[in-house]
Protein backbone atom coordinates (compact mmCIF):
# COMPACT_ATOMS: atom_id res chain seq x y z
CA UNK A 1 0.00 0.00 0.00
CA UNK A 2 1.06 3.46 -0.23
CA UNK A 3 -0.16 6.22 1.67
CA UNK A 4 1.50 8.90 0.34
CA UNK A 5 0.10 8.28 -3.34
CA UNK A 6 -3.52 7.39 -2.75
CA UNK A 7 -4.42 9.48 0.65
CA UNK A 8 -3.14 12.42 1.49
CA UNK A 9 -2.69 11.64 4.92
CA UNK A 10 0.00 13.12 6.73
CA UNK A 11 2.89 10.87 7.72
CA UNK A 12 4.16 11.28 11.51
CA UNK A 13 7.65 9.98 12.06
CA UNK A 14 7.96 8.19 16.00
CA UNK A 15 9.54 11.66 16.83
CA UNK A 16 6.88 13.92 15.96
CA UNK A 17 4.52 11.35 17.50
CA UNK A 18 6.00 11.49 20.89
CA UNK A 19 6.17 15.28 20.70
CA UNK A 20 2.98 15.79 20.10
CA UNK A 21 1.29 13.43 22.97
CA UNK A 22 4.10 15.71 25.30
CA UNK A 23 2.82 18.96 24.13
CA UNK A 24 -1.12 17.75 24.28
CA UNK A 25 -0.32 16.04 27.41
CA UNK A 26 1.77 19.37 28.76
CA UNK A 27 -1.09 21.45 27.82
CA UNK A 28 -4.40 19.49 29.21
CA UNK A 29 -2.94 18.10 32.57
CA UNK A 30 -2.04 20.40 35.72
CA UNK A 31 1.32 21.68 36.15
CA UNK A 32 1.71 20.18 39.53
CA UNK A 33 -0.40 17.19 40.68
CA UNK A 34 -0.61 14.68 43.75
CA UNK A 35 -1.19 10.96 42.74
CA UNK A 36 -2.27 8.37 45.73
CA UNK A 37 -1.30 4.68 45.02
CA UNK A 38 0.76 1.87 46.47
CA UNK A 39 4.25 1.79 45.67
CA UNK A 40 5.42 -1.07 43.63
CA UNK A 41 8.32 -2.55 41.91
CA UNK A 42 10.89 -0.07 43.67
CA UNK A 43 14.27 0.08 42.07
CA UNK A 44 16.96 2.27 43.70
CA UNK A 45 19.22 2.38 41.19
CA UNK A 46 22.75 3.39 41.71
CA UNK A 47 22.91 6.22 40.20
CA UNK A 48 20.76 7.51 42.84
CA UNK A 49 18.16 8.08 41.07
CA UNK A 50 14.63 5.60 41.54
CA UNK A 51 12.56 4.14 39.61
CA UNK A 52 9.33 2.56 40.50
CA UNK A 53 5.48 2.12 40.25
CA UNK A 54 2.02 3.63 41.51
CA UNK A 55 -0.87 1.41 41.36
CA UNK A 56 -4.25 1.19 42.66
CA UNK A 57 -6.25 -2.52 42.21
CA UNK A 58 -7.03 -1.84 38.26
CA UNK A 59 -4.43 0.17 37.39
CA UNK A 60 -0.33 1.22 37.41
CA UNK A 61 1.32 4.58 36.63
CA UNK A 62 5.31 4.34 36.39
CA UNK A 63 7.29 6.79 38.05
CA UNK A 64 10.71 8.31 38.46
CA UNK A 65 12.13 10.28 41.63
CA UNK A 66 15.91 11.91 40.82
CA UNK A 67 18.03 11.66 43.58
CA UNK A 68 17.98 14.96 44.53
CA UNK A 69 14.69 14.81 45.55
CA UNK A 70 15.08 11.38 47.04
CA UNK A 71 17.25 12.62 49.36
CA UNK A 72 14.43 14.55 51.22
CA UNK A 73 12.17 12.07 51.76
CA UNK A 74 12.29 11.11 55.65
CA UNK A 75 11.06 7.34 54.98
CA UNK A 76 11.65 4.29 53.64
CA UNK A 77 10.15 3.50 50.30
CA UNK A 78 9.35 -0.07 49.87
CA UNK A 79 6.92 -2.29 47.44
CA UNK A 80 3.65 -2.37 48.92
CA UNK A 81 3.62 1.14 50.91
CA UNK A 82 0.86 3.69 49.93
CA UNK A 83 1.68 6.99 49.29
CA UNK A 84 1.27 10.52 47.99
CA UNK A 85 3.42 11.13 44.96
CA UNK A 86 3.47 14.76 44.17
CA UNK A 87 4.90 16.02 40.74
CA UNK A 88 4.15 16.19 37.11
CA UNK A 89 3.59 14.03 34.18
CA UNK A 90 5.88 13.96 31.36
CA UNK A 91 6.39 11.91 28.29
CA UNK A 92 9.92 10.33 28.37
CA UNK A 93 10.45 10.56 24.50
CA UNK A 94 13.14 7.86 23.81
CA UNK A 95 10.57 4.83 25.13
CA UNK A 96 7.14 6.74 24.19
CA UNK A 97 5.87 6.30 28.07
CA UNK A 98 4.65 9.16 30.18
CA UNK A 99 5.43 8.71 33.84
CA UNK A 100 4.98 10.53 36.69
CA UNK A 101 8.40 12.92 37.87
CA UNK A 102 7.98 12.76 41.77
CA UNK A 103 9.36 15.46 43.39
CA UNK A 104 7.39 14.78 46.99
CA UNK A 105 6.78 11.54 48.28
CA UNK A 106 4.21 10.85 51.12
CA UNK A 107 3.17 7.70 53.31
CA UNK A 108 -0.40 7.29 53.01
CA UNK A 109 -0.52 4.76 55.26
CA UNK A 110 -0.10 0.45 54.89
CA UNK A 111 -1.24 -0.71 51.46
CA UNK A 112 -4.04 -2.75 50.24
CA UNK A 113 -1.78 -5.97 49.67
CA UNK A 114 0.73 -5.20 52.87
CA UNK A 115 -2.18 -5.09 54.77
CA UNK A 116 -3.53 -7.91 53.40
CA UNK A 117 0.10 -10.14 54.02
CA UNK A 118 0.02 -9.08 57.71
CA UNK A 119 -3.49 -9.98 58.03
CA UNK A 120 -3.10 -13.86 56.51
CA UNK A 121 0.42 -13.89 58.34
CA UNK A 122 -1.42 -13.01 61.96
CA UNK A 123 -4.66 -15.60 61.21
CA UNK A 124 -2.19 -18.34 59.78
CA UNK A 125 0.49 -18.15 62.61
CA UNK A 126 -2.78 -18.08 65.06
CA UNK A 127 -3.28 -21.94 63.30
CA UNK A 128 -0.14 -22.57 64.04
CA UNK A 129 1.04 -22.89 60.15
CA UNK A 130 4.80 -21.28 61.28
CA UNK A 131 5.59 -23.22 64.40
CA UNK A 132 9.03 -24.81 64.67
CA UNK A 133 7.57 -28.30 65.78
CA UNK A 134 5.39 -28.45 62.64
CA UNK A 135 7.94 -28.16 60.30
CA UNK A 136 9.59 -31.60 59.07
CA UNK A 137 13.32 -32.22 58.82
CA UNK A 138 14.64 -32.40 55.30
CA UNK A 139 16.60 -35.41 54.32
CA UNK A 140 20.33 -35.34 54.70
CA UNK A 141 21.10 -36.75 51.39
CA UNK A 142 18.43 -36.17 49.09
CA UNK A 143 18.28 -38.30 45.92
CA UNK A 144 14.96 -37.45 44.23
CA UNK A 145 14.26 -33.67 44.42
CA UNK A 146 10.74 -31.97 42.73
CA UNK A 147 11.20 -28.46 41.82
CA UNK A 148 7.91 -26.82 41.63
CA UNK A 149 8.29 -23.86 39.20
CA UNK A 150 7.90 -21.89 35.84
CA UNK A 151 9.46 -23.95 33.08
CA UNK A 152 10.41 -20.73 31.10
CA UNK A 153 11.43 -18.34 34.56
CA UNK A 154 14.98 -18.03 35.60
CA UNK A 155 14.66 -19.71 38.59
CA UNK A 156 14.54 -22.95 37.57
CA UNK A 157 18.02 -22.75 35.85
CA UNK A 158 19.41 -20.95 39.26
CA UNK A 159 17.92 -23.68 41.03
CA UNK A 160 19.14 -26.70 39.43
CA UNK A 161 22.52 -25.08 38.98
CA UNK A 162 22.96 -24.70 42.75
CA UNK A 163 22.01 -27.87 43.01
CA UNK A 164 23.91 -30.07 41.06
CA UNK A 165 27.60 -27.84 41.29
CA UNK A 166 27.07 -29.31 45.15
CA UNK A 167 25.06 -32.86 44.97
CA UNK A 168 25.66 -34.11 41.48
CA UNK A 169 24.26 -36.96 42.15
CA UNK A 170 20.77 -36.10 42.67
CA UNK A 171 17.56 -36.56 40.47
CA UNK A 172 15.31 -33.61 39.77
CA UNK A 173 12.25 -33.53 38.63
CA UNK A 174 10.59 -30.28 37.36
CA UNK A 175 7.03 -29.78 37.62
CA UNK A 176 6.27 -26.91 35.84
CA UNK A 177 3.75 -24.75 37.40
CA UNK A 178 2.67 -20.33 36.70
CA UNK A 179 4.10 -18.53 39.54
CA UNK A 180 2.40 -15.54 38.94
CA UNK A 181 -0.98 -13.99 38.06
CA UNK A 182 -4.61 -15.17 38.40
CA UNK A 183 -4.46 -18.53 39.51
CA UNK A 184 -0.78 -19.50 39.97
CA UNK A 185 -1.39 -20.48 43.91
CA UNK A 186 -4.28 -22.76 43.47
CA UNK A 187 -1.98 -24.41 40.58
CA UNK A 188 0.88 -24.49 42.74
CA UNK A 189 -1.23 -26.00 45.80
CA UNK A 190 -2.78 -28.29 43.49
CA UNK A 191 0.71 -29.49 42.08
CA UNK A 192 2.02 -30.14 46.00
CA UNK A 193 -0.99 -32.12 46.17
CA UNK A 194 -0.69 -33.90 43.13
CA UNK A 195 3.20 -34.92 43.95
CA UNK A 196 2.05 -35.98 47.57
CA UNK A 197 -0.67 -37.97 46.10
CA UNK A 198 1.92 -40.00 42.99
CA UNK A 199 4.99 -39.91 45.74
CA UNK A 200 5.16 -43.70 45.66
CA UNK A 201 6.02 -44.09 42.50
CA UNK A 202 7.61 -40.18 42.07
CA UNK A 203 9.58 -41.11 45.58
CA UNK A 204 10.78 -37.75 45.66
CA UNK A 205 12.40 -36.55 49.52
CA UNK A 206 12.27 -33.03 49.14
CA UNK A 207 10.30 -30.18 47.13
CA UNK A 208 11.33 -26.89 46.08
CA UNK A 209 8.91 -24.17 45.46
CA UNK A 210 10.17 -20.81 44.16
CA UNK A 211 10.49 -18.24 41.41
CA UNK A 212 12.79 -15.36 40.71
CA UNK A 213 12.41 -11.76 42.03
CA UNK A 214 9.84 -9.83 40.96
CA UNK A 215 7.47 -6.99 42.73
CA UNK A 216 5.01 -7.61 45.36
CA UNK A 217 2.09 -8.60 43.31
CA UNK A 218 4.39 -10.52 41.08
CA UNK A 219 5.26 -12.73 43.69
CA UNK A 220 1.66 -12.44 45.78
CA UNK A 221 0.74 -16.14 44.54
CA UNK A 222 3.46 -17.14 47.32
CA UNK A 223 1.57 -15.17 49.67
CA UNK A 224 -1.85 -16.62 49.00
CA UNK A 225 -3.75 -18.97 51.92
CA UNK A 226 -4.00 -22.19 49.26
CA UNK A 227 -1.00 -21.94 48.95
CA UNK A 228 0.79 -22.37 52.69
CA UNK A 229 -2.39 -24.77 53.04
CA UNK A 230 -1.01 -27.09 50.41
CA UNK A 231 2.74 -26.41 51.86
CA UNK A 232 1.59 -26.86 55.25
CA UNK A 233 -0.44 -30.49 54.74
CA UNK A 234 2.48 -31.55 52.43
CA UNK A 235 4.13 -35.24 53.70
CA UNK A 236 7.43 -34.78 51.57
CA UNK A 237 9.64 -31.55 52.93
CA UNK A 238 9.62 -28.41 51.22
CA UNK A 239 11.89 -25.69 50.86
CA UNK A 240 10.39 -22.31 49.57
CA UNK A 241 13.08 -20.02 47.17
CA UNK A 242 11.30 -17.43 46.46
CA UNK A 243 12.29 -13.79 45.08
CA UNK A 244 15.63 -11.75 46.43
CA UNK A 245 16.80 -12.00 50.66
CA UNK A 246 14.67 -9.37 51.15
CA UNK A 247 11.30 -10.22 50.19
CA UNK A 248 9.36 -12.93 53.13
CA UNK A 249 6.34 -14.33 51.33
CA UNK A 250 3.85 -16.94 53.58
CA UNK A 251 5.15 -19.46 51.85
CA UNK A 252 8.70 -18.73 53.17
CA UNK A 253 7.41 -18.45 56.15
CA UNK A 254 5.26 -21.79 56.37
CA UNK A 255 7.96 -23.99 54.32
CA UNK A 256 10.46 -26.52 56.23
CA UNK A 257 13.23 -24.09 55.27
CA UNK A 258 13.44 -21.53 53.49
CA UNK A 259 16.08 -20.54 50.45
CA UNK A 260 16.50 -17.04 50.19
CA UNK A 261 16.82 -16.30 46.63
CA UNK A 262 16.65 -19.48 44.17
CA UNK A 263 20.30 -19.93 43.47
CA UNK A 264 20.52 -20.48 47.03
CA UNK A 265 18.23 -23.07 47.07
CA UNK A 266 21.04 -25.74 46.80
CA UNK A 267 23.07 -24.73 50.11
CA UNK A 268 19.86 -25.41 51.76
CA UNK A 269 18.77 -28.48 50.28
CA UNK A 270 22.00 -30.49 49.36
CA UNK A 271 25.13 -31.06 50.75
CA UNK A 272 28.32 -30.59 49.31
CA UNK A 273 29.71 -33.70 47.59
CA UNK A 274 33.11 -32.53 48.30
CA UNK A 275 32.62 -32.69 52.21
CA UNK A 276 30.72 -35.87 52.06
CA UNK A 277 33.75 -37.25 50.30
CA UNK A 278 35.98 -36.21 52.84
CA UNK A 279 33.80 -37.28 55.29
CA UNK A 280 33.61 -40.95 53.67
CA UNK A 281 37.83 -41.00 53.19
CA UNK A 282 37.83 -40.16 56.71
CA UNK A 283 35.27 -43.23 57.59
CA UNK A 284 36.87 -45.67 55.25
CA UNK A 285 40.28 -44.74 56.96
CA UNK A 286 38.86 -45.39 60.15
CA UNK A 287 37.91 -48.62 59.48
CA UNK A 288 40.87 -49.42 57.35
CA UNK A 289 43.06 -48.14 60.30
CA UNK A 290 40.84 -50.05 63.13
CA UNK A 291 40.68 -53.08 61.72
CA UNK A 292 45.00 -53.39 61.03
CA UNK A 293 45.39 -52.39 64.61
CA UNK A 294 42.88 -54.63 65.40
CA UNK A 295 44.42 -58.17 63.64
CA UNK A 296 47.95 -56.69 64.80
CA UNK A 297 47.31 -56.93 68.63
CA UNK A 298 45.65 -60.36 68.09
CA UNK A 299 49.03 -60.91 66.22
CA UNK A 300 50.65 -59.69 69.10
CA UNK A 301 48.68 -61.56 71.40
CA UNK A 302 49.59 -64.87 69.44
CA UNK A 303 53.14 -64.51 69.81
CA UNK A 304 52.61 -63.59 73.35
CA UNK A 305 50.94 -67.15 73.77
CA UNK A 306 53.51 -69.31 71.79
CA UNK A 307 56.56 -67.62 73.80
CA UNK A 308 54.72 -68.58 77.05
CA UNK A 309 55.95 -71.28 78.68
CA UNK A 310 53.47 -73.90 77.83
CA UNK A 311 54.77 -73.79 74.71
CA UNK A 312 58.26 -73.15 75.12
CA UNK A 313 58.73 -75.98 77.63
CA UNK A 314 55.57 -78.23 78.16
CA UNK A 315 57.21 -80.51 80.67
CA UNK A 316 57.69 -77.74 83.17
CA UNK A 317 53.61 -77.55 83.40
CA UNK A 318 54.28 -81.31 84.87
CA UNK A 319 57.54 -80.55 86.65
CA UNK A 320 55.95 -77.20 88.36
CA UNK A 321 53.03 -79.64 89.66
CA UNK A 322 55.67 -82.17 90.51
CA UNK A 323 57.54 -79.41 92.59
CA UNK A 324 54.07 -77.68 93.71
CA UNK A 325 52.93 -81.39 95.20
CA UNK A 326 56.38 -81.60 97.14
CA UNK A 327 56.20 -78.47 98.26
CA UNK A 328 52.51 -78.98 100.07
CA UNK A 329 53.83 -82.48 101.22
CA UNK A 330 56.70 -81.01 103.21
CA UNK A 331 54.47 -78.21 104.36
CA UNK A 332 52.09 -80.63 105.60
CA UNK A 333 54.45 -82.64 107.70
CA UNK A 334 55.92 -79.48 108.97
CA UNK A 335 52.76 -78.58 110.08
CA UNK A 336 51.81 -81.71 111.62
CA UNK A 337 55.00 -81.60 113.44
CA UNK A 338 54.04 -78.16 114.97
CA UNK A 339 51.10 -79.25 116.07
CA UNK A 340 52.30 -82.18 118.16
CA UNK A 341 55.06 -80.25 119.83
CA UNK A 342 52.02 -77.98 120.37
CA UNK A 343 50.33 -80.47 122.22
CA UNK A 344 53.37 -81.74 123.92
CA UNK A 345 54.43 -78.32 125.38
CA UNK A 346 50.53 -77.83 126.52
CA UNK A 347 50.77 -81.59 128.15
CA UNK A 348 53.98 -80.59 130.14
CA UNK A 349 52.76 -77.36 130.86
CA UNK A 350 49.47 -78.88 132.57
CA UNK A 351 51.65 -82.06 134.49
CA UNK A 352 53.99 -78.43 136.07
CA UNK A 353 50.75 -77.41 137.29
CA UNK A 354 49.27 -80.29 138.87
CA UNK A 355 52.52 -81.16 140.39
CA UNK A 356 52.46 -77.88 141.94
CA UNK A 357 49.00 -78.39 143.74
CA UNK A 358 51.44 -80.92 146.19
CA UNK A 359 48.36 -83.70 146.26
CA UNK A 360 50.02 -86.09 148.66
CA UNK A 361 50.49 -83.48 150.80
CA UNK A 362 46.65 -82.56 150.27
CA UNK A 363 45.76 -86.00 151.10
CA UNK A 364 47.63 -86.14 154.12
CA UNK A 365 46.27 -83.39 155.84
CA UNK A 366 42.92 -84.62 154.95
CA UNK A 367 43.72 -88.07 156.72
CA UNK A 368 44.82 -86.39 159.82
CA UNK A 369 41.76 -84.65 159.72
CA UNK A 370 39.74 -87.63 158.80
CA UNK A 371 41.43 -89.49 161.97
CA UNK A 372 40.89 -86.78 164.20
CA UNK A 373 36.81 -86.71 163.33
CA UNK A 374 36.81 -90.69 163.89
CA UNK A 375 38.82 -90.43 167.40
CA UNK A 376 36.09 -87.84 168.28
CA UNK A 377 33.30 -90.37 167.19
CA UNK A 378 34.96 -93.46 168.78
CA UNK A 379 34.88 -91.35 171.92
CA UNK A 380 31.14 -89.89 171.81
CA UNK A 381 29.77 -93.42 171.04
CA UNK A 382 31.72 -94.48 174.01
CA UNK A 383 30.74 -92.20 175.94
CA UNK A 384 27.03 -92.80 175.25
CA UNK A 385 27.46 -96.64 175.38
CA UNK A 386 29.03 -96.59 179.07
CA UNK A 387 26.37 -93.85 180.13
CA UNK A 388 23.65 -96.24 179.21
CA UNK A 389 25.40 -98.97 180.68
CA UNK A 390 25.74 -97.92 184.00
CA UNK A 391 22.37 -96.58 184.14
CA UNK A 392 21.55 -100.18 183.17
CA UNK A 393 23.17 -101.39 185.66
CA UNK A 394 21.98 -98.95 188.46
CA UNK A 395 18.40 -100.42 187.95
CA UNK A 396 19.65 -104.19 187.44
CA UNK A 397 21.25 -103.25 191.36
CA UNK A 398 18.04 -101.83 191.87
CA UNK A 399 15.98 -105.04 190.48
CA UNK A 400 18.49 -107.20 192.50
CA UNK A 401 18.10 -105.18 195.89
CA UNK A 402 14.24 -105.90 195.51
CA UNK A 403 14.66 -109.95 195.90
CA UNK A 404 18.25 -110.65 196.47
CA UNK A 405 18.50 -114.45 195.79
CA UNK A 406 16.16 -114.19 192.86
CA UNK A 407 18.15 -111.36 191.24
CA UNK A 408 21.40 -113.50 192.14
CA UNK A 409 19.30 -116.45 189.71
CA UNK A 410 19.55 -114.12 187.43
CA UNK A 411 23.01 -113.60 187.30
CA UNK A 412 23.21 -110.62 189.45
CA UNK A 413 25.87 -110.69 192.39
CA UNK A 414 25.91 -109.05 195.64
CA UNK A 415 29.27 -107.56 196.81
CA UNK A 416 30.22 -107.26 200.03
CA UNK A 417 33.36 -105.41 202.12
CA UNK A 418 35.22 -108.27 202.92
CA UNK A 419 36.89 -106.23 205.67
CA UNK A 420 33.60 -104.30 207.20
CA UNK A 421 31.28 -106.98 205.81
CA UNK A 422 29.04 -104.44 204.70
CA UNK A 423 27.25 -104.21 201.12
CA UNK A 424 28.88 -101.91 199.32
CA UNK A 425 26.07 -99.28 197.97
CA UNK A 426 28.45 -96.76 197.46
CA UNK A 427 31.50 -95.19 196.45
CA UNK A 428 32.59 -94.66 200.15
CA UNK A 429 32.00 -98.04 201.07
CA UNK A 430 35.45 -99.09 199.59
CA UNK A 431 38.68 -98.13 198.95
CA UNK A 432 41.58 -98.49 196.61
CA UNK A 433 43.72 -101.94 198.01
CA UNK A 434 40.36 -103.37 199.94
CA UNK A 435 39.05 -106.92 199.39
CA UNK A 436 35.59 -106.81 197.91
CA UNK A 437 33.69 -110.61 198.57
CA UNK A 438 31.15 -111.06 195.40
CA UNK A 439 28.30 -113.54 196.48
CA UNK A 440 26.91 -114.87 193.84
CA UNK A 441 23.93 -117.53 193.18
CA UNK A 442 25.33 -120.50 193.69
CA UNK A 443 26.52 -119.34 196.99
CA UNK A 444 30.26 -119.30 195.35
CA UNK A 445 32.28 -116.34 197.04
CA UNK A 446 34.82 -114.60 194.73
CA UNK A 447 37.28 -111.82 196.17
CA UNK A 448 38.80 -109.36 194.68
CA UNK A 449 40.59 -106.34 194.83
CA UNK A 450 39.94 -103.01 193.78
CA UNK A 451 42.45 -101.35 191.98
CA UNK A 452 40.35 -98.66 190.87
CA UNK A 453 37.30 -96.12 191.74
CA UNK B 1 24.70 -67.27 49.35
CA UNK B 2 24.34 -64.83 52.02
CA UNK B 3 27.07 -62.46 51.23
CA UNK B 4 25.83 -62.64 48.35
CA UNK B 5 22.17 -60.81 49.55
CA UNK B 6 24.13 -58.96 51.18
CA UNK B 7 26.25 -57.51 48.56
CA UNK B 8 23.18 -56.82 45.58
CA UNK B 9 21.15 -55.49 49.07
CA UNK B 10 23.84 -52.45 49.36
CA UNK B 11 23.60 -51.69 46.06
CA UNK B 12 19.94 -50.83 45.97
CA UNK B 13 20.42 -49.22 49.26
CA UNK B 14 20.10 -44.98 49.15
CA UNK B 15 22.79 -42.96 50.15
CA UNK B 16 21.27 -42.08 53.31
CA UNK B 17 20.72 -45.83 54.12
CA UNK B 18 24.14 -46.44 53.52
CA UNK B 19 25.84 -44.17 55.25
CA UNK B 20 23.47 -44.55 58.33
CA UNK B 21 24.63 -48.17 58.41
CA UNK B 22 28.61 -46.83 57.80
CA UNK B 23 28.58 -45.01 60.80
CA UNK B 24 26.84 -47.98 62.86
CA UNK B 25 29.60 -50.24 61.45
CA UNK B 26 32.77 -48.06 62.32
CA UNK B 27 31.43 -47.30 66.08
CA UNK B 28 30.76 -51.15 66.58
CA UNK B 29 34.56 -52.13 64.91
CA UNK B 30 35.73 -49.21 67.28
CA UNK B 31 34.07 -50.10 70.59
CA UNK B 32 35.85 -53.31 70.09
CA UNK B 33 33.56 -55.58 71.68
CA UNK B 34 33.11 -58.04 68.69
CA UNK B 35 35.29 -60.84 67.90
CA UNK B 36 37.82 -60.90 65.32
CA UNK B 37 35.25 -62.49 62.88
CA UNK B 38 32.63 -60.27 63.17
CA UNK B 39 34.74 -57.03 62.84
CA UNK B 40 36.48 -58.99 59.69
CA UNK B 41 33.04 -59.27 58.21
CA UNK B 42 31.75 -55.43 59.30
CA UNK B 43 35.11 -54.71 58.06
CA UNK B 44 34.08 -56.06 54.69
CA UNK B 45 30.50 -54.60 54.63
CA UNK B 46 31.51 -51.25 55.63
CA UNK B 47 34.20 -51.32 52.55
CA UNK B 48 31.12 -51.99 50.41
CA UNK B 49 28.86 -49.94 51.95
CA UNK B 50 31.83 -46.93 50.86
CA UNK B 51 32.22 -47.97 47.30
CA UNK B 52 28.29 -47.76 47.23
CA UNK B 53 28.09 -44.25 48.41
CA UNK B 54 31.19 -42.91 46.28
CA UNK B 55 29.14 -44.74 43.33
CA UNK B 56 26.33 -42.97 44.23
CA UNK B 57 27.92 -39.38 44.55
CA UNK B 58 29.68 -40.06 41.17
CA UNK B 59 26.24 -40.59 39.45
CA UNK B 60 25.85 -37.41 38.24
CA UNK B 61 22.76 -37.45 36.26
CA UNK B 62 21.97 -33.85 35.36
CA UNK B 63 18.86 -34.53 33.70
CA UNK B 64 16.39 -32.91 34.90
CA UNK B 65 13.08 -35.25 34.24
CA UNK B 66 9.92 -33.35 33.79
CA UNK B 67 6.46 -34.53 35.65
CA UNK B 68 3.58 -33.06 35.12
CA UNK B 69 0.08 -33.07 36.55
CA UNK B 70 -2.74 -34.68 35.01
CA UNK B 71 -2.62 -38.06 32.40
CA UNK B 72 0.63 -37.17 30.33
CA UNK B 73 2.75 -38.09 32.95
CA UNK B 74 1.34 -41.67 33.75
CA UNK B 75 0.45 -42.07 29.71
CA UNK B 76 3.93 -41.62 28.80
CA UNK B 77 5.27 -44.48 31.69
CA UNK B 78 2.76 -46.58 30.64
CA UNK B 79 4.31 -46.65 27.30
Amino acid sequence: MDFKKKNNTKIYTVSEINSLIKAVLADILPEKLVVKGEISNWKHHSSGHCYFSLKDENAVLNCVMWSSDFRLVKFKPADGVAVFASGFIDVYEPQGKYQLYVEKLEPAGVGALQLAFEQLVKRLAAEGFFDENHKRPLPPYPQRIGILTSESGAAIGDIVHSITTRWPCVRLFLYPVPVQGEGAAEEIAEAIRDVNRRNKELKLDLLIVGRGGGSLEDLWAFNEEVLARAIYNSKIPIISAVGHEYDTTIADLVADKRAATPTKAGVVAVPDVKEVQEQLNYIENRIVSEIKWKIQSYNEELRNILVSPVFKRPKSLVQNAQQRVDELGSRMEQYLKNKLLTAQKKLHEVYDKVIRIEPHRFLGKLFVELNNMQNRANTAIQGALSKRRMQFTAQENRLAGLNPKSVLQRGYSITTNAKTGFLIRKKDDIEIGDLIITELAQENLIESKVTKK
Amino acid sequence: MAKNDAKSDITKMSFEEAIKELTGIVSKIEEGEISLQDSLSQYERGMALIKQCRTILQQAEKRIEKISQEKEAEENENK
